[in-house]
Formats: C-alpha cells, structure tokens, sequence
C-alpha cells in the first residue's frame, strides 16, 4: 500500500481543528450507522474486531452528555485505586511475587502499547520485541561502555523507542497485513542478529548482566511500587492518546481505510505516528524490566518475544483498554505456576490460545463483559457457538 | 450497545479477577510448602528443558535426581527427606532467575544446582547470592563465575572457561607439536559466537604461545549459536589450508557441523579438534571423526570413583543410555551438597559453605576439593582421541587413548582469581 | 579466492536454496490457496525429520529411502488433522487470528514432539550411496549436497505439472483465484483446502526428511526453520510458487557470500535482502497486491 498523499492537505496545511473536523464528522456517522450496522451484520464467525469507538452516542442516554467529560476523572479514579492497591500490595505481599509483579508491570506496559497497534490500529506487528530490547538495551550499553548513570539513560529509553520504530514505520509501513507483519518481524530479527553477533558492542549471545540500578530500586517493595506507578502512569497516558482524535481517527482508519481517506485523513502519517508511539511505550517498558531484572539479552528482541504481547492482548481482550494488561497478569503468572509443576509449558499455552481464538475471541475482560452476562441471562436459549 | 457501560462492566469485574488472582497469590506463597517442609527439605534445580540444548538440562536433572534418590532411600539427611523442584527456564536468564527466587521463597529450597547456560549461571548466581544459599554449577562454567560474579556462596564443579583451553594447549604442546616436525604449524579456529566461543579460543591460543608452540592462526570463524548451514563456513575453513581446526563447538551444533564437514572431506584435510563427548560420539556414531582431538568434562569410560560402577550400571538400566557428562556432574554435585549439610550437621547456607570451601570431597568421581579461594573445584580435563568404532562394551564409539590433565596445571592462581573477584 | 572455491560456495549457496524452496513451496501454496500463514510448517519439517530419524533408527540405514516417502505421509496425515480440526475454523476469520492459531497449532506440536521423541538430540546417517564426496579441481563437494539440489528441482517440476497439467492443480489455481466462483461451480472446496494444506504438509515434510542427514535433529528446528521460510515466501511474493524458487536463490547466496565478506554480519543478511525486496515490491517479486 502506497502512503497517501492526498493533495487538499498538503496544499492548505488546516490547523488541527479542521483537519479532524472531517473525520470527526464522518466519524459521528460512521459511529451511529455504519458501525451498529458493521456489528449486526457481521456474520457469526467474523465479528468486527478491535475496541470499540468510546464516542459513539450512547443508545442509553445515561452519561450521554457527560461522554466527553467523565472518562478522564474515570480514568485517574481506576490509577489512583490502581496505585493505592499497589501500595498496598507492596505492604503485604511477599517478595517473590512483588518481583513477579513486577515483571508483569513491564510486560503489561509492554501489551498495552503493542494494542496501540493491534487492537486500535488494525496493525498486526509481529516485530515489537525489537523496541521493548532496545529500552533494556539502552540502559545496559550505556552502563557497559559508558558507565552512565541509569536515570538519564532511563529517560532516554522511549526516544530510542520513538527514534528507532519512526525508522521503521517508514518502510514497514509500506506494506500490508499479513506483509507488514512479516516486515517488522524481519527488522527485529534484524536487531536481533546485531544483538547476537556484533560480540565487541554487545557481548553477543551472553547478554549483559548486572546493570547498575540505584540501589533503592532495587528492593523489592520501592521496585514494585515504583515499576507499577511508572507502567500506570504510561498506560494513563497511552489511554488519553486512544481517546483523543488522532486515536479516534486511527480506528476510524481501522475500521474502513478507503472511507477515512476519502474524508481527508492522512493515513500514513497516522498509522506512522501510531507505531512510533508504541514504539516508545514499548522500549519504556523495556527500561522498567531492566529496573527488574539488571539485565539485557538478545533473546529479548527475538520474534517468539514478539508473540508474548499479542498473546497477551488476545488473552486478555484486545477489545478493552486494559484487557492487555490483564493479559500479561495471567499469562505471567501462569507461565511461573505452569514451568514449576508441569514440564509442558507450551503445550498448555498452545491450547488456551486455541481456545481463545475459537471460542472466546474477546478474550477474559469479554468474560466479564456486563454485555455478555446481560445476553446470558436474558436469552439463555442463545448460547451459539459464538458467545461474547 | 453502548460503550461507556460495557467498559465500566468490564473493568470493574475485571478488578474483581484481578483482587482473586492477588489473594491467591497471598495464601500460595504460605500454606501448603509449610505443611511438606515438616518432614522434606527442598533443593531448586531451574535448567534449560526445551528447545534445542533440552539434553544437556534433561540428563544433568536425571543424575541430581538420581543421587537424591540414593540418599533419599538410606534415611535422606539429618533424617529429613530431600525433594528436588525443577523448572524449565527455556535458556532465558530473566526465566531462570524467577525459577530459582520461586524455589527459594516459595518452596524454601535450602540449595540450588545451577542451570545450563552460562549466561543463565552467572544470573542465578547472583540470585543465590542474594538469598544466600549455597548454589552448585554442574555445567554452567563461565570464569565469572568463580571471578568478577563470585560470591562465597558459589561453587563451580567442571572446568571453567579458562581451564578447559588450557589443558586443550597443554595436550596439544605436549603430544601434538613435538610431531610437527620444526614446522609452524598452522591453526584455524570455529567457535560459537558469545562469551564461551570466544574466552575458550582466545585462552588456547594465547597458552599455545605461553608453550612457546610455533603456530600461525590462518583463520578464524564465529557462526552464530544454533547455526544450521555450515558449509560456508567450512569452505571457509578447507580455503585457509590449515592443519588443526580448533572446533569449540558442542551439542547439536558440533553434530551439524561434523556431519556437514564429513561431505566435503573436511578431516582428510585437517584434524579436528572437537568437543565430542560421549553425547556427541553417542549421536555421531560411524560417522564421529577417526582420530580427532577431544575433550570431555567427564567420560563414564575414565571415572571410577567410589560407587561409579554401579551408577553407571544404574543409568543405564534405567534410561538405556550411557550418562551424558552432565548427569555424572550433577550426581557428584548433589553428592557435595549432602557431605556439606552432613559435616556441618544443619542445612544452614552459612555453615553448609563453611564446611564445604577448602574441603575434599569423596563423590562418584573419586576425591574432588573445593578450594578455598574461589570454590573451583579441583577437577581435571579429560583429552584423547576419538575412535569411530563401536565400543562393544558401551554400544557407541569412545576414545583411543584418554588423559586427564590435572586441575592443578590449569587453574589460575588464587591471586590471579582473587584480584578478578569484587 | 580461486576458481573451485568460489564454485563450491555457489554450490553451497544452492544446497541452502533447495533445502529452503522444498519447506518454502508448501508454505507459499497454503498461503495462496487459503491465504493461511502457517506458522506450524516449522513444526511439519521438524517432525519429518524426526520421522526419518526415528525410522532409520529401528529399521537400519537402508530404510532411509523407505522413510524419505513414508515421513512427508505421515506428516501430511498430521497437517490434514490440524486442517479438519483447527485451520477449518478461522477461514473467515482476519490474518491475527489466523496467525495465533498456526502459533497455538505450533507450540502444541512442539511440546508433543519432546514428548514423542524425547529431548536428546539425533543423526541420521548419510545414506552409503550419497555419502561420498566428488571433485572440483582442488575443491571437493558432497554427493548428498548435490542430492538436496536434485530433490529441490524435482519438487519444483512436479508442483509445475501438477498447477498447469491436472485437475487437481487447475482446482488449486482456481482456488487462489477466486473460491467462491469455484464453489459454486460444484467443487467440494473444503475437500480441495484439506488436500492443499495436506500437501503443504507433504512438502514440509519432505524438506525436514531431505535434511535429516546433513544436521543434528533436535527439538529447536521447528523455531529455526519458519522464519527463514517465511523471508523466502515474502521475498518470492505471497502465494507464487515460482517466487518461492527465486527468494530461496536469493536468500542461499545473500548467506553463503555473508559468510564469506563480513561473517559477523551474515545472519542479518537475509533479513536486509526482505527489507530491500519489500521496499521496492510491497508485495515480493511475484505477488499481487490484493494477496496481503
């Protein structure tokens, strides 16, 4: 697929205002016709995917007017409630799960921005290991060669992210579905080989070990409570760019691609700022796991590491904001109670996500939808072979 | 349907899961460890049970199993029972490390075996460390281990990274050069590509120069760990025209490379020197290369320690196959462990290494001491040369000649090591 | 560098491409036929290679030509199943799901063959006929390499006859094109997509049996295969039989003359040569646009 270069935009250059004023527009209608339509229509067995669209007029006129308003005090209510839990938790629990805790923080970080693309975008990226190794790799070269203190290079983790996915965007982004997948999968094993081979830079295939974290951070209480803050903070922040009109247009790209260009969205740049975006969420969860384990490896940036965050979101739900998270929570932990009493691993995880993918593509959080329980017990007799 | 009252239904009974996984989490980290530990004691053993080097963890886990098993049956340890907990960590250090915390503050294990990997060792090292549990390398042999990562708790029972190449040059200066003839010989190196690969060929050449042995080295080549295609390489190699090829390579990957060699007459041209153990010869067969130079951390056909016999014996009863060097390891590693727990008459890390640095150690693999300064264990190479005939005692091909070069000639000194450790 | 050793590489370089487009064939089949990427194809090769291992192992060396046959049967019988009981229920479904099954399908198998087979790893020995070398001036080359080339180009003609000459072939064909025309046309296409997918097991089958003796079987080929298949695939054009032939070449000399001029920097060769291909065809050499 070509980059859009539609001629109206680049001649005028409309302040923001206007230039989401169209697809704002179109995106009312789309909402309100095209998506009910979309989902009633759908057959069994092809359900429209992705999060649904927050402005859509709610049927139900409760909360109606106050849509704009309410979900942001909503959202910092569930991170506050989210941190004090936290706290809490770091109080009470024991520190070999505070440290499993904090892994899965990392990684739940990790899921959410990989649904950025997904679950919002409609981009299947099989490739984003490579940003979530770069974060940690950041911190562990600078340390090695450079003996930099680990703040500034922490900080410095989501513009590697950004810099290093805007490289790739630009060519990834060329190309198509199944294509593009494949393509950013070769770019992370592209890092991957460099990590692997490249023994003067990186130390090869053994990794670097031991990276210096201050030393407050590394006690499991303050790490917990600090990692899950840090994750938290960057969700907050990647839920406010979901709602804001570059995420509304970029499901509205989703959703009908020709549509949202025919109203004067520039596709390429969108979907572009989308992947750099997670790009940098993803290689700032990298830092946080460095904050967790002290350590970078090239595995980190292998392709069966690209297949963790999406069998994260599809496990927990790619349709929710949070379901990734949720995602990464039981897949964590599963994976630390399954190695410990089974030796098949894989085998277990291959037929969850089987059993995902068949029977339940909504993933846990479509378990617990009020949608599904209210079907459930209004229409039992319906229970077809596509619940949820 | 409308959005905002799917997403408040969904979050809130999805905090809801998540408050159920956390009081889980509450009670499972007590409860039901606590009722075993009355009458059993835990060891953690986190290795590499999948993917491409799942033999080498696999075996090393049948032989610690198969000691405890032993002890377990002549009353166990200060009349406790040990249970070993295993867990795979698919060669990840950020796995392993979760494997072994998990089994120290979940299970309470008293001790830990460590993994397969290097780069997974020095990590559990630093874990045990941390913990301060004794932790026993039974195959993990990087010399940080014993030097810039070391910690009292550690103790390394195979050749480390700096010993193994330098009995390798210590053989080849000794039996090799004098047949050269004056000539300066001509080496060629393939190795892995990551810390392993590279210390082990860096040692050896710069011992061959130490040994004053006239060489040149016409090439040198890293393929990736796990390479599959290795002919590049080789034609690499036949185009330099050496007359050793120094092939650090092990596992699967030394099969690969052998066999793909074997095609372009590779041995005709140069001998090899490899690292076949038994598990490479076992696989290899009629195909194992005649005459090549090999090493082994500990071939079952050479030991004969106290008890060895009918291990072996026992092994092979039991799996219809001879022990790879990694279950003879890790048998005398958890052999260690209990003289440790036995001398110091408590499981109490401190006293356990106490009683175990500067000891000796009786194990299957005869007498093995600890020294003091960096807990190497004192344990020698075995080289010789590889015969691709069927061994009718064993059922796989074995060595023509075996020596063991002693620990004693290739260890770095206890101040060469204690100016490396921290 | 001389004359034989530069004929060697090349040699070597198609040794790579015809073990490459025997695994890559089938992926590029399945793909166009029911636009699946199978990432469980790494675990048909792998499993073909553990069949022969496991034949030639029980019935002696001799068995090796009995097994070159019975494996890529055995294995096709194993993708028909995956087919009936998984594949069949994500035809209608988008690419991510259809990804996520073939993983799911994948690490399944994987689990099932350290199960199977046990972890250790295995060798098949090189059948007395093949095992010689032969020379080229100086230089010498396997028999068995040569061999793989010979088997590469016999999979290719017959895939040739079996599109252009038969029933079969012009269903398959059709199928790329447009099923739902086929379907009402009379053909029984799930029938058809059983078949295709059983044969792109087949192939992948016979690529992992072909290289059984030229390296060690262990329990991570599977991972090590697919993604080298897949650059082949994506190179050659999704779905294009022919791109598959050519991505292979391209992939076997771009390591082959990695390894020679920068060794270090080898294995990201291939990766480069996709990204190249990709970027002036979005689509591979062969494919159509519409294939993504």
């Amino acid at each position: 697929m070509e980059p859009t270069r539609l001629p109206d935009n680049s001649s005028q250059r409309p302040g923001p205002e206007r230039r989401y004023g169209a697809a704002r527009a179109w995106l009312a209608r789309a909402a309100s016709v095209n998506w009910e339509m979309a989902r009633d229509a759908a057959p069994v067995g092809a359900p429209v995917r992705g999060p649904a669209i927050p402005e859509a007029p709610a049927h139900r006129s409760a909360g109606a007017p106050m849509a704009e308003a309410w979900p942001t005090t909503y959202a910092l209510a569930v991170f506050a409630v989210g941190a004090l839990a936290a706290f809490v938790a770091s109080r009470v629990l024991s520190p070999v799960w505070l440290l499993e805790l904090q892994h899965v923080a990392a990684l739940a970080l990790f899921a959410v921005a990989t649904n950025l693309l997904v679950g919002y975008g409609g981009l299947v990226s099989f490739g984003q290991a490579a940003y979530y190794g770069l974060g940690a790799y950041t911190i562990a070269l600078a340390w090695l060669h450079f003996k930099a203190p680990f703040w500034p290079s922490f900080i410095a983790t989501p513009l590697v992210g950004a810099v290093s996915a805007f490289a790739v965007g630009l060519v990834a982004l060329r190309t198509r579905k199944l294509y593009f997948a494949l393509l950013t999968l070769a770019f992370a094993q592209l890092f991957y080989t460099v990590a692997q081979q490249q023994y003067d830079i990186t130390n090869g295939a053994t990794g670097i070990f031991g990276v210096a974290v201050p030393a407050v951070l590394m006690d499991p209480q303050v790490g917990f409570f600090f990692v899950f803050v840090a994750a938290a903070l960057a969700m907050l922040l990647l839920w406010k760019i979901t709602v804001s009109p570059f995420g509304l247009t970029l499901r509205a790209i989703r959703e009908n691609r020709a549509r949202a260009q025919s109203v004067g969205v520039n596709v390429f740049r969108h979907e572009l700022l989308a992947f750099v975006l997670a790009g940098a969420f993803s290689a700032f969860a990298g830092g946080l796991f460095i904050i967790h384990d002290q350590s970078a490896y090239p595995e980190l940036l292998d392709w069966t590491k690209s297949g963790e965050p999406i069998f994260m979101l599809v496990l927990g739900g790619m349709n929710s904001f949070l379901g990734p998270a949720l995602g990464a929570l039981v897949y964590q932990i599963s994976h630390e109670i399954i190695v410990q009493h089974l030796k098949d691993w894989q085998l277990v995880l291959g037929l969850v996500v089987l059993a995902i993918v068949l029977f339940m593509p909504d993933g846990i959080v479509g378990l617990f939808s009020a949608k599904r329980w209210r079907r459930w017990f209004a229409r039992p007799q319906a229970s077809g072979p596509n619940p949820g | 349907m409308a959005w905002p009252g799917k997403r408040r239904g969904t979050t809130h009974l999805g905090s809801v899961g998540l408050a159920v996984i956390m009081a889980a989490m509450l009670t499972g980290s007590g409860g039901s460890a606590r009722a075993i530990a009355a009458e059993t004691v835990a060891v953690a053993l986190s290795t590499t049970l999948s993917g491409s080097i799942a033999e080498l963890g696999r075996t090393g886990l049948r032989g610690i199993a198969m000691a405890l098993e032993q002890i377990n049956a002549q009353g166990g340890l200060l009349g406790k029972q040990i249970r070993l907990v295993s867990a795979d960590d698919g060669a990840f250090p950020a796995n392993g490390v979760s494997n072994v915390r998990h089994m120290i503050l979940v299970d309470k294990a008293v001790a830990v075996f460590g993994p397969a990997t290097s780069a997974v060792g020095t990590a559990v090292e630093t874990v045990a460390g941390q913990y301060r549990l004794p932790v026993f390398f039974h195959m993990a042999n990087d010399i940080q281990i014993t030097t810039s990562n070391f910690t009292k708790y550690a103790f390394e029972l195979v050749p480390n990274t700096v010993m193994e190449p330098r009995a390798i040059a210590y053989y080849f200066a000794e039996n090799v050069a004098p047949k050269a003839g004056g000539k300066r010989i001509k080496i060629a190196t393939i190795t892995p590509n990551y810390s392993y690969g590279r210390d082990t060929v860096e040692v050896f050449l710069k011992t061959l120069k130490e040994l004053k042995v006239d060489f040149e080295v016409a090439a040198q080549e890293f393929p990736q760990l796990g390479a599959t295609d290795y002919t590049s390489y080789i034609s690499a190699l036949l185009a330099a025209h050496p007359d050793y090829v120094f092939a650090a390579i092990f596992g699967g990957d030394l099969i690969t490379f052998t066999k793909q060699a074997r095609g372009f007459n590779l041995e005709k041209q140069m001998k090899i020197l490899g690292f076949y153990d038994q598990v490479a010869l076992r696989v290899l067969g009629k195909d194992s290369p005649e005459g090549a130079i090999a090493w082994n951390r500990a071939p079952f056909w050479t030991e004969n320690g106290p008890g060895f016999a009918k291990f072996l014996a026992d092994y092979r009863a039991r799996f219809h196959d001879a022990p790879s060097p990694w279950a003879i390891t890790g048998y005398s590693a958890a052999q260690i462990w209990a003289y440790g727990v036995k001398k110091a008459g408590s499981f109490e890390s401190d006293k356990v290494v106490a009683a175990l640095s500067g000891a000796t150690v009786p194990t299957i693999r005869g007498d093995i001491t600890l020294r003091a300064c960096d807990h190497q264990g004192e344990v020698p190479e075995f080289i010789g040369r590889v015969s691709a005939q069927t061994d009718p005692r064993y059922g796989q091909p074995i060595y023509s000649e075996t020596v063991a070069v002693p620990a004693s000639k290739t260890m770095l000194t206890c101040a060469e090591a204690q100016k490396r450790q921290p | 560098m001389s004359v034989e050793s530069l004929a060697v590489e090349l040699l070597s370089a198609m040794t790579t491409a015809g073990s490459l487009f025997i695994i890559a064939a089938g992926l590029t089949l399945v793909f166009g036929a029911m636009r699946i990427a199978n990432i469980a194809h790494g675990s048909f090769y792998m499993y073909g290679a553990f069949l022969v291992s496991t034949i030639v192992s029980s019935f002696g060396g001799g068995a090796f030509w009995v097994s070159l046959v019975a494996a890529p049967l055995i294995v096709a019988t194993l993708g028909m199943v995956v087919e009936v009981t998984v594949l069949r229920r994500v035809y209608d479904k988008d690419h991510l799901t259809q990804l996520l099954a073939t993983y799911a399908v994948f690490l399944i198998l994987a689990d099932l063959a350290i199960r199977f087979w046990g972890a250790q790893s295995r060798a098949v020995p090189t059948p007395a006929i093949l095992s010689g070398s032969m020379r080229l001036g100086a230089a010498s080359f396997p028999v068995y390499d040569l061999f793989v080339v010979g088997a590469a180009a016999a999979i290719g003609l017959g895939l040739w006859i079996l599109l252009r000459f038969t029933l079969l072939g012009w269903r398959i064909l059709a199928a790329v094109e447009d099923s739902e025309m086929l379907a009402a046309k009379g053909t029984n296409v799930r029938l058809l997509y059983t078949m295709v997918f059983g044969l792109g097991a087949l192939l992948a089958g016979f690529g992992g049996a072909v290289v059984a003796p030229l390296q060690s079987i262990d329990t991570g080929l599977d991972a090590n295969i697919i993604v080298a298949a897949f650059i082949v695939v994506v190179i050659g054009g999704l779905g294009s039989v022919a791109g598959a032939a050519v991505g292979a070449m391209i992939v076997g000399l771009f390591q082959a003359l990695g390894i020679l001029w920068t060794p270090s920097w080898a294995p990201a060769y291939i990766y480069l040569a996709m990204i190249v291909v990709l970027e002036i065809r979005p689509s591979g050499l062969f494919g159509t646009a519409e294939m993504a």
